[in-house]
């Protein structure tokens, strides 16, 4: 049976993305009205008005001068890869050129297909559709932007100038080529995202020993879907059918590993912001299923999954993270017969894979909760059984309810990869660490070098947030 | 059901099948020789003992020692990745398998053998803790201290020796700790601590090194708290890989008793037996686990002990002649056993 | 329908394996049995390795003298046990953590109430504050006190220390330098008892005086005024105590030590208690000012229009309509805000200040027991959360709507 939804459809015929709605006019004020209505309109407003007008002045310049005359901002410029990717081997960075290439192309693609996906769905509940101009594209993306256009200009190089505009521009080609497709072809998109996506990992990490194995499994998920999209004569062939597309891919991704066994750079010399950027992702995908697995125990009926999941949860959220990372660093090690001991870094993904499970847990079953009772028993009265309701009725839409606090909770734990620098995993607050160990930046840049962390990742959390708000407005989340 | 009871038998099978033990006969000296690299964990901030310079090479009188091992259990003095630890992961580093030998100027203690899950070799480097404060200051004994800040890293003897000495001594003090050196060093500088306390031979690193850099001139108490003898150290119960470090090591000042060096080692003209025994050239076997040239190797790649003090050591302040360090002939402490 | 499916359900000729109830526990045992068998599975490896690396496996670490002193807390005798060391480490967290508190909920209502401000200046700026320091890692900001502050900071070394002398009084007030800072505290003189007596008696006559008003005002409709009658007998009665009783205080000046290296007398707060407490302080306000800027939201606009029409001032409408109605739904998240700031004290390490992280990473590099030590350091902290946890559920059960 031709399967025509995508992954990520919610098997629900509403349309995920809603048509922009006009606002409401605003009031236009001219300057005196406006002065008047929101600096003094009240004698004690306009008290604090003018006492606070020299003070922000006066501040505001000597921050803005400290910034641009008295900082030294060299320890910042002369060690621009330091802080991006650490002490990666540099013989060995087109890998990691490479990697930010094929990953925004695989954003831009993924990108298009969503929106293709959004239209397809839109046309399908005979909604009108239109997408935000480019201008608004860039607004929202304004903070990003402007730390990279920093950079940019620290670097005094073409090279950087160059890969960035190369991404940007595959990502533009492939956003544009994706949201023109046909509703019927955007599996295939989503296939080729999954195969850049592993591609652009498996370019720095190399093709060897059991890669094949991580690699292989997204790609043979997405062939078992591309297979399913064709007409068999039974049901029973469309399995085989399936079944036979991943074996055959992981089969081919087994002997491909064998064949070409080449040794890329390890995660465990993966560093600087790279690091920060690629943890907090991986512990979210790898923390997702078991996330979900828990909230579902949790609010099972059975007294055994409920007391166990709960005691998990409320263990994990009652410690802090520290300490979760300590214990990696320390002792996970003890708990399995590994014949080579865990790198750092697999320990430390390993205590934040942990950490953000619990959390994810509480999440997911917040959304469980939002679902209303009725929904179960309507899959109960059409015969379903218990998992295939949770599977295709009540997950979905509990997920979809709370995408906002998952993207909250993506963002704290970004934030949160700045701990590893406790536990000397060098991440990019530890790379701060070592550029001030050099003997000519000991005293000095101190502040300079911290200013430049906290802008990089407040660039990045804030421009999340943004998108969390936004996503909320559009998906009505708290609306009454 | 019927598939959450085959899931849970399925999940039961599998932890069963993981449920025997790894298997743990066999030496760690078979590990490395297999493995082609030995682990060895150094400090990355200590000037002359393990210190990391711009181009990311590291280098430093227990990096040279890290590179003895290898070439004599491997042959290739580069055979070594070189894991940097702070002091107080250095000892779980090793528990946990982590790094092969820890050579991080490690002080030799009852409580480290017993406790600590490790086994010290000899002894390389004997040192003492002393104190240091700025040349400005009136301090020129540790009875001047009373009531001072004083910088001291965290899991350290240092640690432990301070709170004792000055305890005995009746002297109130207040110690200011720091995970590590890149933390105490510019506390110490900034005017945070008014004296810092560690081994003497890292307080003439750092002593140099802050002079060199045009920081404040440094002076060094003449008073030696304790005992500080530092040597590699390596996991308890495998007596082959012990074994085979340590007399890896001890080649080294064999070879300085011999006179031979890296310039001579090749065609070095001898008709003593001891040492053409020592270089191989005898048809001997001691069972340790090496080569029978793994003294060549070590002393042509690296360079016997003298060599690699001079190398690191002695530019940082620390003299050879007339230390606890010297060759037992000249009045120092360095004697190993016989290679025979 | 209900009984002849538990007549089915209890009909032996139903086969066992598809009867759902006997299905339903052997599921659950077998479930409980794998996960057993992996923890217990788990927890032989870490005895075995322990074993082989002839660690010590028990707790018997806590009863072994610590060997170490702590910084800035003369008191603390190396030789105790590690017990000690640890409530010493559970009082420093708790100091951080108890004025971190106090800051963040200060400064948070503060700028979350200035956010809602008709001035556009205000509200701007505190739109600013919270935009900046809810999206930075608490860690940076720590880590900014400590060192870009302190360590490379205005402040001089104690032995030149700034002391600073309050207008007309005689002795130094208050000690800056880029270690300790001192502040005045109070000493507890020979007629304390009195002052507590009088405290006591003065909290009883508030008591009385609430109640009184409270009877009053249902006899005879006046005005309740509970709380300026309750404090202003309070503050008379304890005022009495304290000129009646007399020197029950002195206060306790900071000064430097002979040696120049110390600060005697007063409140010492050193580098790393201040970085800790006015960084998280800092950062908490700025996710406290969100929550009760969008608690305040929340409140229905009916309310806030329903209050205007009957001519309340701004002050009264906040004080007697939204707050209460505000605070209902803001005091969880608060309360889990607190929660956070609490955990988030054991980010100390960084600027090495002496809470029961630190300590204990301290006493593992010094040779104790590492899995244990840990162990008892989520103890320490799953302690304060479910404490906490517990009486926010008390809380929110009393305070609930019920609905009918």
């Amino acid at each position: 049976m031709a399967d025509e939804r995508s992954f990520f459809e919610t098997g629900l015929d509403e349309p995920l993305i809603v048509a922009n709605e006009p606002r409401p006019p605003r009031e236009k004020l001219n300057p005196p009205q406006w002065l008047r209505k929101r600096l003094f309109n009240s004698w004690y407003n306009s008290a604090v008005t003018l006492v606070l007008i020299p003070v922000i002045a006066y501040l505001g310049w000597r921050f803005f001068s400290f910034l641009v005359f008295n900082a030294r901002w060299d320890p910042v410029r002369n060690n621009l890869t330091l802080f991006m990717v650490g002490r990666f081997p540099r013989a060995e960075l087109w890998r990691v050129v490479a990697q930010v290439v094929i990953w925004s192309s695989a954003i831009g693609l993924a990108w298009g297909a969503a929106v293709a996906g959004a239209k397809a769905r839109a046309l399908r509940a005979g909604l009108p559709y239109r997408e935000d101009p480019l201008l608004a594209k860039v607004r929202r993306y304004g903070a990003l932007l402007v730390i990279v256009g920093l950079f940019l200009a620290m670097t005094q190089t073409w090279g950087p100038l160059i890969i960035f505009a190369g991404s940007v521009a595959s990502a533009a080609v492939l956003q544009f080529l994706g949201s023109r497709t046909a509703a019927e072809h955007v599996a295939f998109l989503w296939a080729g995202v999954a195969v850049l996506g592993v591609a652009g990992f498996q370019v720095v990490s190399g093709f060897y020993g059991n890669g094949w194995l991580w690699m292989g499994v997204p790609i043979a998920v997405a062939a078992s879907k591309l297979v399913g999209r064709i007409e068999w004569s039974s049901p029973l062939a469309a399995r085989l059918a399936r079944l036979g597309g991943v074996a055959v891919v992981l089969v081919v991704a087994y002997v491909a590993y064998m064949v070409i066994d080449h040794r890329g750079v390890g995660w465990e010399q993966w560093e600087g912001l790279r690091l920060n950027l690629l943890a907090a992702p991986i512990a979210i995908v790898l923390a997702f299923p078991l996330g979900v697995a828990l909230a579902i125990a949790r609010r099972s009926s059975f007294p055994a999954l409920r007391i166990i999941s709960t005691g998990y949860i409320e263990l994990i959220r009652g410690v802090p993270l520290i300490s979760l990372l300590l214990m990696g660093q320390f002792f996970i090690g003890f708990f399995l017969n590994t014949t080579t001991p865990l790198s750092s870094i697999t320990r430390a993904i390993t205590a934040l894979t942990m950490f953000t499970s619990a959390y994810i847990a509480e999440i997911v079953r917040g959304g469980l909760q939002s679902i209303p009772r009725v929904q179960v028993e309507a899959g109960q009265s059409v015969g379903l059984r218990p998992f295939t309701i949770i599977r295709l009725i009540v997950l979905p839409q509990a997920l979809r309810n709370v995408i906002p606090a998952m993207v909250g909770q993506f963002i704290a734990l970004t934030k949160d990869t700045t701990l590893l620098s406790i536990i000397a995993v060098a991440d990019l607050l530890y790379v701060r660490g070592i550029v001030h160990a050099q003997a000519e930046y000991r005293a000095f840049g101190i502040a300079e070098t911290l200013v430049f962390v906290a802008l990089i990742f407040w660039a990045i959390t804030f421009s999340m947030s943004r998108e969390s708000q936004r996503l909320e407005r559009k998906l009505g989340v708290g609306e009454r | 059901m019927k598939r959450l009871i085959v899931l849970l038998v399925g999940l039961t099978l599998v932890v069963g099948a993981c449920a025997d033990g790894g298997d743990n006969a066999s030496s760690l000296l078979d590990t490395v020789q297999a493995r082609g690299t030995v682990l060895c964990g150094v400090n990355d901030v200590l000037p002359g003992f393990g210190i990391v310079d711009d181009a990311g090479n590291f280098g430093g009188f227990d990096v040279d020692l890290c590179r003895v091992v290898a070439a004599a259990v491997l042959g290739n003095a580069n055979a070594v990745e070189f894991v940097p630890l702070t002091a107080g992961e250095r000892f779980t580093a090793l528990q946990s398998g982590e790094i092969d030998v820890l050579i991080r100027n490690t002080t030799w203690t009852a409580t480290r053998d017993g406790q600590e899950g490790s086994t010290f070799l000899l002894t390389t480097f004997y040192d003492g803790q002393g104190v240091m404060v700025p040349e400005a200051s009136d301090v020129t004994s540790i009875e001047d201290l009373a009531d001072a800040n004083i910088c001291v890293l965290s899991g350290t003897t240092t640690e432990l020796n301070l709170t004792s000495v000055f305890n005995s001594r009746g002297i109130p003090f207040n110690p200011v700790v720091y995970a590590d050196n890149t933390g105490l060093r510019p506390a110490y500088e900034e005017g945070q601590c008014d004296a810092w306390t560690s081994d003497v031979s890292q307080l003439t690193a750092y002593k140099a090194a802050i002079e060199d850099e045009g920081g404040a001139a440094q002076r060094i108490l003449s008073d030696v708290i304790s005992k500080e003898p530092l040597g590699p150290v390596v996991l308890d119960g495998d007596s082959g890989w012990a074994q085979a470090v340590e007399w890896a090591i001890m080649a080294t000042v064999q070879a300085w008793e011999f006179g031979i060096t890296s310039g001579n080692v090749t065609g070095f003209p001898t008709d003593d037996d001891n040492v053409r025994r020592f270089l191989g050239q005898l048809d001997f076997e001691a069972g340790l686990g090496l080569p029978s040239d793994f003294a060549v190797q070590v002393i042509s790649q690296v360079g016997n002990y003298e060599e690699i003090y001079n190398r690191h050591l002695v530019p940082i302040g620390l003299p050879l002649s007339g230390s606890p360090n010297d060759l037992w002939t000249n009045g120092g402490l360095m004697y190993v056993p016989p290679y025979r | 329908m209900t009984t002849s499916t538990d007549k089915r359900a209890a009909d032996p000729r139903i086969a066992w394996y598809r009867n759902v109830r006997i299905l339903r526990v052997v599921v659950q045992s077998v479930f409980v049995a794998a996960v057993f068998t992996l923890l217990f599975w788990l927890f032989n490896n870490l005895i075995n390795n322990l074993d082989r690396l002839r660690i010590g496996t028990d707790f018997g670490f806590l009863g072994r003298s610590t060997g170490f002193q702590i910084p800035y807390d003369e008191g603390f005798d190396p030789r105790s046990p590690v017990r000690d060391m640890v409530l010493v480490g559970v009082k420093n967290t708790l100091l951080a953590g108890f004025f971190g508190i106090l800051l963040a909920t200060v400064l948070g209502v503060i700028i979350g109430v200035s956010r809602l401000s008709t001035n556009w200046l205000v509200a701007k700026l505190a739109a600013i504050y919270v935009e900046t320091f809810r999206n930075i890692p608490p860690l940076i900001i720590i880590i900014f006190f400590g060192f870009a502050v302190f360590t490379y900071g205005p402040f001089p070394v104690l032995s030149n220390a700034a002391e600073i002398r309050f207008p007309g009084a005689d002795r130094t007030g208050l000690i800056l330098s880029n270690t300790v800072w001192g502040i005045p505290s109070f000493l507890a003189g020979p007629n304390i008892g009195v002052f507590w007596a009088s405290m006591a008696v003065a909290v009883v006559a508030a008591a009385v005086a609430f109640g009184w008003r409270t009877r009053l005002h249902e006899r005879t409709g006046a005005p309740e005024r509970r709380a300026r009658w309750s404090f202003g007998v309070f503050m008379v009665v304890a005022l009495a105590g304290l000129v009646l009783g007399g020197d029950a205080f002195s206060i306790s000046w900071p000064e430097l030590s002979e040696t120049r290296r110390r600060v005697v007398g007063g409140f010492r707060l050193n580098n790393g208690f201040i970085s800790v407490t006015v960084a998280l302080g800092l950062y908490t306000a700025s996710h406290i000012a969100e929550i009760i800027r969008g608690s305040i939201l929340a409140v229905p606009k009916g309310q806030s229009e329903a209050a205007n029409a009957i001519a309340l001032t701004g002050f009264q409408r906040y004080r007697y309509v939204l707050l209460p109605q505000a605070m209902r739904i803001a005091v969880p998240p608060i309360i889990s805000q607190y929660l956070n700031l609490v955990k988030n004290t054991s980010l100390g390490v960084a600027v090495a200040y002496a809470e029961i992280t630190n300590l204990t990473l301290t006493s593992i590099g010094n040779g104790r027991p590492a899995p244990q030590s840990i162990l008892v350091l989520m103890g320490v902290y799953l302690m304060f959360s479910l404490t906490i946890s517990f009486l926010l559920n008390i809380y929110n059960r009393r305070i609930q709507l019920v609905e009918h």
